[in-house]
């Protein structure tokens, strides 16, 4: 079992989706919320998600997909 | 130089839980970022205006009020920089008074980011580390690379495959492990966060980041005491990650506390580029949450998408009464002309972005005109002449003759 820890982003037509529960049952992972801030147009949440590697994988791309921007907790490192 | 630490512990920006000093950078709780907290009541015994003034003119004049246990390793003459006072500029947009913090003097690598890796490369050191590295296109590698040579470390600096040669030469001269990782600009990001998790390495903007970004309040604290020990009514600061803007006033806020300068009044301006603009666009919309932008901008040096100190920095534009601007392409290059052509100062992209974004603060009201205005200048710009290339009036080519360089004269007269 691994664990990333990710801030998710959800624009505003997805605040009232269980997208994050949805990602859990499909791949098999455990989220653990650890902040989370929702304004009236934009949500955002800081977790971890523990799971087999291969399905955080694929978690973390289904949200992709849906829409939410999955970023590392430390904020981009490149500069 | 010997010195005793001030430092007390680190804390967590957002649920408040202390750690001890370790390369640790985020709460096991929350995920919160973690800050250095000091001593100050020890600090104010031992730190006086007088004691400050008679140190050599580096950043290390403040020490106190700097991460470190021992004497630093690196530094000796980074800081201090030019307070300059900008009239023709100040006499052009007709404002009271304009000083130009110009870090485009900064030694040894000619940016700010030579603050902060003096820290980073003096704490790395002292946890026992014996590499260094860091993920970067352009100054921090730079300042990385030369900092870690002259401190005898190993050396190992990250970038996208991408990045022209070019861009690299200001670092290979320092012959680092440049490693160019073949994958975008994410994948270099995820790949540096796993290698920092791995190995024992000090990566100064992961495992080292909180000692690293406390090495920016020396930009504030000398524009402070350059102002003679008060801080300025406006000031304009360039937001990649966020950091720098609350590390200045952090630092002003310090030396309130500790009694050496009257009572902050400064307003905080953040300038981002147009095609970068995630903690601008906050503010505008007086959002608590940073939305994450790819960026596509000329302005490299603050091209970071997820700014992790995004949401501090906003909120002290908020609590001090300042407030964001952003500058398109053009606007940044016809900024950094205006800076040239008028002060004489040759700045990177970053620097047309706070000239600019200063500009139009001035013009829609947002700085009044009849107060002091500090605009900082972040790196030289040499390093990224690309960027004004194309923008510049061609040499007038003539006959080698006296005749024909006075039938010019005559033209340009």
């Amino acid at each position: 079992m691994a664990t990333k820890r990710v801030k998710l982003t959800f624009p505003q037509d997805l605040i009232k989706e269980p997208v994050v529960f949805n990602m859990a049952k499909k791949f098999d992972i455990m989220p653990n919320i650890r902040r989370a801030k929702v304004t009236e147009s934009v949500g955002e949440v800081v977790l971890e998600l523990e799971g087999a590697d291969k399905n955080l994988e694929s978690g973390i791309a289904y949200l992709k997909e849906r829409g939410v921007k999955v970023e590392a907790v430390e904020g981009d490192i490149v500069s | 130089m010997t010195m005793k630490t001030y430092v007390k512990s680190l804390r967590c920006v957002e649920c408040g839980r202390e750690y001890k000093i370790d390369p640790i950078y985020v709460c096991e709780f929350c995920f919160g970022p973690l800050e250095v907290t000091y001593d100050y009541e020890r600090i104010k015994l031992d730190m006086t205006r007088q004691k400050v003034e008679s140190r050599p003119h580096n950043m290390w004049r403040y020490r106190e009020l700097l991460p470190i246990d021992g004497d630093p390793v690196t530094g000796f003459d980074t800081g201090y920089t030019p307070l300059m006072n900008a009239r023709n500029l100040a006499r052009a947009w007709g404002v009271k008074e304009i000083y130009l913090k110009d870090d485009s003097v900064n030694h040894p690598t000619l940016s700010f980011k030579d603050r902060v890796v003096a820290v980073a490369v003096t704490k790395a050191k002292e946890f026992g580390f014996d590499t260094v590295a860091c993920a970067s296109t352009g100054n921090l590698a730079n300042s990385v690379a030369a900092q870690s040579a002259r401190a005898g470390m190993k050396r190992f600096i990250f970038t996208p495959a991408d990045l022209e040669l070019s861009k690299t030469i200001n670092s290979l001269v320092y012959h680092p492990n440049l490693v160019t990782v073949d994958g975008n600009y994410d994948e270099v990001n995820r790949l540096c966060s796993e290698v920092a998790n791995k190995y024992h390495w000090a990566f100064v903007n992961i495992n080292i980041r909180p000692f690293y970004g406390e090495g920016s309040k020396s930009l504030g604290f000398e524009i402070a005491e350059q102002l003679g020990w008060k801080t300025p009514h406006n000031i304009v600061v360039p937001n990649a990650s966020g950091s720098l803007m609350t590390k200045i006033w952090k630092s002003f806020k310090e030396l309130e506390k500790l009694g050496l300068v009257p009572t902050v009044k400064t307003k905080v301006f953040a300038a981002q580029a147009t095609g970068c603009n995630p903690i601008t666009t906050a503010i505008k919309d007086d959002s608590d949450v940073i939305k994450p932008v790819k960026p596509r901008t000329i302005a490299k040096s603050l091209a970071i998408g997820n700014p992790a100190d995004g949401y501090y920095a906003a909120k002290v534009t908020k609590d001090t009464g300042g407030y964001g601007e952003d500058s398109t392409d053009q606007e940044i290059v016809d900024a950094m002309k205006l800076l040239a052509e008028t002060e004489g100062v040759f700045a990177e992209t970053a620097g047309g972005v706070t000239v600019s974004a200063a500009k139009k603060l001035v013009q829609s009201g947002r700085i009044s005109k009849d107060e002091t205005l500090v605009i900082c200048i972040t790196g030289n710009g040499l390093k990224t002449t690309e960027a004004v290339v194309d923008h510049l009036q061609r040499p007038t080519p003539i006959r080698p003759n006296m005749e024909a360089f006075e039938e010019l004269l005559k033209k340009l007269q």
